[in-house]
């Protein structure tokens, strides 16, 4: 499969919109898998349950406060660096319970990104940067939902755990169209509508439902079934979701699991995003807000880091003792990292320059730092990683080649990753 | 039931195939005769029954199914033209110029916000059926703090507000100029030649695009948008040959016009006025050009989209489709009617209220969504009438009208409500509404709304209090009424029947449940 480099756009909008009427109902549809342009390949996917949790730390984290400390340097800051279960890395004190899980993690210390401003950047990383080509990509949550499709579980495959309001975020799908956009659980909650309504009964709405398919068999009977089909199939998806109802309720999480994780936002969070990808989930993200630490850094992160440590650790401790950590990818990422100076306001602003991230699980090797920067942290010493080369890194690590795979937005054929990027083979197991 | 209606039918309809239409004929029976002659044997789907064509008269004019008394009313009057009597009917109530505000309003502004008075300056223009070219102007002019046109600007100021630190995306606002005035989707040659559509230049998009290049939001509040001088050509380069070019404001198919200069501090008629959020007016002004230039008779390409869209509107698809993607390889499936449309149009002096008229009127648009036996027409045989999407709008009149929960609400209450249905129904951010896409969410809306179902439980005056006070073998006729507007079949009446006595214990209940079902059902949730 060669894509052009051009933009070879026909008629792309019409047919995606097209796309959506028609296959709505089919079963191709239903696994998300339907205009992939390798159906062997779907089917391999389908056979290994590869997923993915993302964890966002909105705003920008400290790389110098957490995955690449240089104390008793100019920049460095007050935090010192403490050793790790794998010899020979060290990260800050402040995540002490994450170092003891380093035998399970990637260190990336060599990440060289582009935008410094929130807005470019949140979009841009988790789009994984690809060339402009008039169309609006995915974020990385919907090209996986899209790539992968939602498995056997009955659950939508891109679920958000994120503070505020939640809802369906259709945006985050680009091009994919809505059905890729995200079930977003604003404070840990489902949203509006998605629990059975109170004085509903499962018999009484099971009863009602029945009766809705019995009218639309009968419209369907003499006329076009498009409609029927796409109308049939959102109600049947709304069904499979009212059988899970337990999952989605906060209350029911297991007290000694919540004191483990944290009481805190995160905490909870996180947790519930462990019930998500038992539940067989394929892409689930969390978001951290309040890291655009640009006055009093270190107080910030001194309150910040050790809620992440705590909740990210035991995710990844839990996932390692399910045996989950074989096939789930696990990230956790800002839109940039911050500034070595320290200005007027003891903070650090944005600084896409020299940066870090955690990952592991699926397809990464565990227990290494790839990359580094110089002494004082202010530049990249070795080779720099855009995005472009993490979603080539990811892709391959869930078993998709970003070389043979591509989007079929009806005629205009798009790569799934950046095609001037490629992986970077010291993460890859 | 409408015997005689369908003697009257077969006997047009052998008139038509009798002669060929003719110039002097009403362009109804021109569609009519076009429809017939590019379809030549192919079966078509039977006129619709009465019942069908009310229910759908009724979205596509008043933008709401017909009461439970309004449908009785019609399917009882055994008089010939009663089709064509209630196409006025309802063209002269004021649901016309509220389901026109509905439609123009997803069709210009793709959901991308509201505003009470792009709202209101809607509402008024089609109830005073303000000619097309006229509204366009008003629009496309965006005079700054014009009591008489309040409200235009929301078209332009909306696409010019600033999300976070994004900056306004002009090409944006181009593209939607293109698209909705123009039917061209010019955003692939927003940096190249278009690779496949021969006739979309680089240049239509910059010259287009040298309209709104120096544009800006001045007040969101009262929709004014200002201009800042325009001193010189727009310069551009396609990305694939490195051959930099210059353009000046210039609508697609039409000359370029040439950027004068003044002297610093003579660029303005009036001056602009900070504090009165007055952005003054320019000497030579792009805006004021392009409403004079673009919204005109002589202009093709503004006459077959606005043609196109009303079609759209009735009959389910673009004679050209997407509606937005003129050009010569995507011709229109029936060329020759596109061409009838936008000139008889122009000749009725841009009158909307009449070519909807004329649309109705038509066979092709009564015919109905049964299939012909054994066949398949494509949607653009109009062989069968399309099913089309109903608006946010549309469902929440036609669930009021049906649940009886219309009478007596004030309009602050509806008015919350239509939010909740728009948040529910609405379809993606500027994403064009016109094809059925339900989604999960809707369905959610449905299945647990609390509003939604407080009304399937008895309360004054509304269906389910209705009736619970009816014995079960009548049930089935006035629920069958209220909400899909036909008599239920025999088979249904005696299931509705059954349950009910299955559920005698529990009766309000099965009642919700039986109108739940309807309400959910894609008969009522599409406008076929």
């Amino acid at each position: 499969m060669k894509f052009s480099k051009l933009c070879t756009p026909t008629e792309h909008r019409m047919s995606r919109r097209q796309w959506l009427g028609a296959a709505a109902g089919t079963t191709a549809g239903l696994l998300g898998l339907g205009d992939l342009a390798q159906p062997a390949f779907a089917e391999e996917l389908k056979k290994k349950r590869k997923q993915v949790l993302f964890v966002w730390i909105d705003g920008g984290m400290s790389q110098l406060e957490t995955w690449d400390p240089k104390p008793n340097t100019q920049f460095g800051g007050p935090f010192r660096a403490i050793p790790t279960s794998v010899n020979g890395i060290q990260v800050s004190e402040l995540l002490p319970r994450t170092a003891k899980q380093m035998h399970h993690l990637a260190l990336v210390r060599s990440l060289c990104t582009k935008d410094n401003s929130h807005s470019a950047g949140v979009a841009r990383i988790q789009r994984g940067d690809p060339k402009n080509r008039g169309v609006t990509y995915p974020f990385f949550g919907s090209a996986v939902a899209k790539l992968l499709g939602p498995g056997d579980s009955g659950l939508p495959p891109y679920v958000w755990i994120k503070p505020g309001s939640g809802g369906f975020m259709t945006e985050d799908a680009g091009f994919l169209g809505p059905k890729y956009g995200a079930i977003a659980f604003g404070d840990g909650k489902p949203p509006e509508n998605l629990m059975r309504h109170k004085s509903l009964s499962a018999e009484d709405d099971a009863d009602r439902n029945e009766l809705r398919r019995l009218a639309d068999q009968r419209y369907a009977k003499e006329r076009r079934t498009s409609a029927t089909e796409a109308n049939s199939y959102v109600y049947e998806m709304a069904a499979q979701l009212q059988k899970r109802q337990e999952l989605f309720d906060a209350s029911k999480l297991a007290p000694r699991d919540v004191e483990r994780y944290g009481t805190h936002e995160l905490g909870r969070h996180m947790l519930l995003a462990r019930r998500m990808l038992e539940a067989g989930v394929t892409f689930v993200k969390v978001n951290s807000y309040g890291w655009d630490t640009h006055g009093d850094n270190f107080n910030g992160h001194q309150n910040m880091v050790p809620k992440f440590d705590q909740a990210f650790s035991s995710l990844i401790e839990d996932l390692a003792a399910r045996g989950m950590l074989d096939n789930v990818l696990v990230i956790a990422m800002s839109e940039f990292g911050r500034t070595p100076r320290i200005n007027g306001h003891i903070g650090r602003d944005h600084w896409p320059e020299a940066w870090s991230l955690v990952m592991g699980g699926c397809g990464i090797k565990r227990g290494i730092a790839v990359g580094a920067t110089n002494d004082k942290g202010t530049a990249v010493a070795t080779d720099e990683h855009d995005i472009g080369h993490l979603f080539h890194t990811w892709f391959r690590a869930l078993g998709i080649d970003p070389f043979e795979t591509e989007y079929d937005n009806s005629g205009q054929p798009l790569p799934i990753a950046h095609e001037g990027c490629i992986a970077i083979k010291e993460l890859l197991a | 039931m409408a015997t005689a209606a369908g003697k009257l039918w077969i006997c047009c309809v052998v008139c038509l195939l009798a002669r060929p239409a003719m110039a002097a004929d009403r362009l109804h029976t021109r569609i009519d005769a076009l429809i017939a002659s590019a379809n030549g044997t192919k079966p078509t789907s039977a006129r619709t029954d009465d019942a069908e064509f009310l229910r759908r008269v009724y979205l596509d004019l008043a933008g709401r199914i017909p009461s439970g008394a309004e449908a009785r009313s019609f399917l009882e009057d055994r008089t010939a033209d009663k089709r064509e009597k209630l196409i006025d009917q309802l063209l002269s109530s004021p649901d016309y110029s509220r389901r026109m505000q509905d439609a123009f309003h997803v069709m210009l502004m793709e959901r991308m916000g509201d505003n009470a008075d792009w709202a209101a300056f809607l509402r008024k223009s089609f109830e005073n059926n303000k000619p097309w070219n006229q509204l366009a102007r008003e629009i496309l002019a965006a005079a700054p703090k014009d009591e008489a046109t309040r409200g235009a600007a929301f078209f332009y100021a909306k696409r010019l507000e600033n999300y976070g630190q994004n900056p306004v995306d002009y090409p944006a606002l181009t593209r939607d100029v293109g698209r909705l005035f123009l039917g061209m989707d010019l955003k692939c040659a927003q940096c190249h030649d278009h690779l496949f559509i021969k006739t979309y230049k680089q240049q239509d998009f910059q010259g287009l695009s040298a309209f709104f290049q120096n544009t800006f939001l001045q007040d969101a509040k009262f929709p004014t948008i200002g201009e800042k001088p325009l001193t010189q050509k727009v310069a551009y380069m396609s990305v694939m040959r490195k051959d930099p070019k210059t353009v000046g404001p210039r609508i697609p198919g039409m000359n370029e016009i040439d950027v004068p200069t003044f002297k610093k501090g003579e660029e303005y008629t009036k001056a602009p006025d900070p504090k009165a959020m007055f952005p003054g007016v320019l000497r030579f002004s792009p805006l004021a050009l392009l409403a004079e230039q673009l919204p005109t008779a002589d202009n093709a390409l503004f006459t077959r989209n606005i043609v196109n869209r009303l079609w759209f509107l009735m009959m389910g698809r673009g004679l050209v489709h997407p509606l937005d993607l003129h050009h010569r390889d995507n011709p229109p499936s029936h060329p020759e009617l596109l061409d009838l449309l936008a000139r008889e149009f122009v000749a009725h002096q841009f009158d909307v209220k009449w070519l909807l008229r004329e649309l109705a009127l038509s066979e092709t648009y009564q015919r109905s969504s049964i299939l012909p036996k054994g066949e398949k027409p494509t949607p653009e045989s109009y062989r069968t009438a399309n099913e089309k999407r109903i608006s946010a709008d549309q469902l929440l009149w036609a669930i009021l009208e049906a649940t009886g929960e219309r009478a007596g609400k004030e309009p602050a209450a509806t008015e919350a409500l239509r939010q909740k249905f728009v948040r529910a129904f609405a379809g993606p951010r500027r994403e064009p509404e016109d094809e059925i896409s339900p989604s999960l969410k809707a369905a959610l809306f449905v299945l647990n709304d609390d509003t939604v179902l407080t009304w399937l439980t008895a309360q004054p005056g509304n269906l389910i209090e209705r009736l619970s006070k009816l014995e079960d073998d009548k049930v089935g006729d006035e629920l069958y009424l209220s909400v899909l507007t036909r008599q239920p079949t025999v088979q249904e009446r005696q299931e509705v029947v059954e349950y009910l006595k299955k559920k005698s214990d529990r009766r309000a209940v099965a009642l919700g449940h039986l109108t739940w079902a309807l309400l959910a059902s894609t008969e009522f949730c599409v406008n076929h």
